[in-house]
């Protein structure tokens, strides 16, 4: 995951290397992210999320949609 | 001696020396055999709990701290670590609890974007961060995603 200035510099980047939209997102979001996925990495209890978990930690986030599935859908 | 015990200790050790330990280091801080922590480190790494250097044993990743310097530095009140990417860069401090600064830079352009975070919460969060591989996919290539 990398970090830009702005959308227009995200499209910039992609058409450079001809590359598609993956999901752009706000630093915010992505500070959410990580505090959804990490806080507790230092716990000696911790173990991997499921599959469930890491989409529930997406959603909270605000990062839905097939880009961000890992269960297949329905 | 659990792979849970490597994995604290290899997380600990990594924070407070800013390198993760050897298989050598392990063994000899957990008093344990090399050949058992050997098997931990692959263990841990088929799980997808750490990423070794391809064909070694040497720890390359074990989120969200980089063995290896990239263009996600953080700086906390407990030293200078490197984030695989700005989500794990962001997940230092998350992880810690702690303030840091992070020296992003935009990708595009290069220009800096500093990243703080103090007292738990994101400043000069003006940026925009962006994933170019699918969630189901990011372990086709842990390195690139």
């Amino acid at each position: 995951m990398l970090a830009f200035r702005s959308e227009e510099h995200v499209d910039w980047w992609l058409a450079a290397r001809r590359l598609r939209r993956g999901s752009a997102f706000t630093l915010e979001q992505a500070w959410s992210l990580a505090n959804g996925w990490y806080s507790d990495r230092l716990d000696p209890a911790w173990r991997r999320k499921t599959p469930e978990e890491a989409e529930a930690v997406f959603a909270a986030a605000g990062l839905t949609g097939d880009f961000w599935r890992l269960r297949p859908s329905d | 001696m659990t792979d849970g015990d490597v994995r604290v200790h290899l997380m600990e050790r990594f924070l407070a020396e800013g390198r993760p330990p050897s298989v050598a280091e392990s063994a000899a801080a957990l008093d344990a055999s090399e050949e058992d922590v050997a098997a931990a480190y692959r263990r841990l790494q088929e799980q997808r709990v750490i990423v070794l250097a391809p064909g070694t044993l040497d720890v390359w990743m074990a989120a969200p701290l980089s063995a290896v310097p990239t263009p996600f530095p953080v700086e906390t009140e407990r030293g200078t670590y490197y984030g695989n990417c700005i989500w794990d860069a962001l997940g230092i401090p998350a992880m810690l609890g702690c303030d840091a600064t992070i020296a992003a830079s935009c990708a595009d352009c290069g220009d800096p974007l500093p990243i703080r975070v103090r007292n738990g919460e994101l400043r000069d969060g003006d940026g925009v961060a962006h994933f170019a591989v699918p969630a189901a996919r990011w372990w086709d290539n842990i390195g690139h995603t």
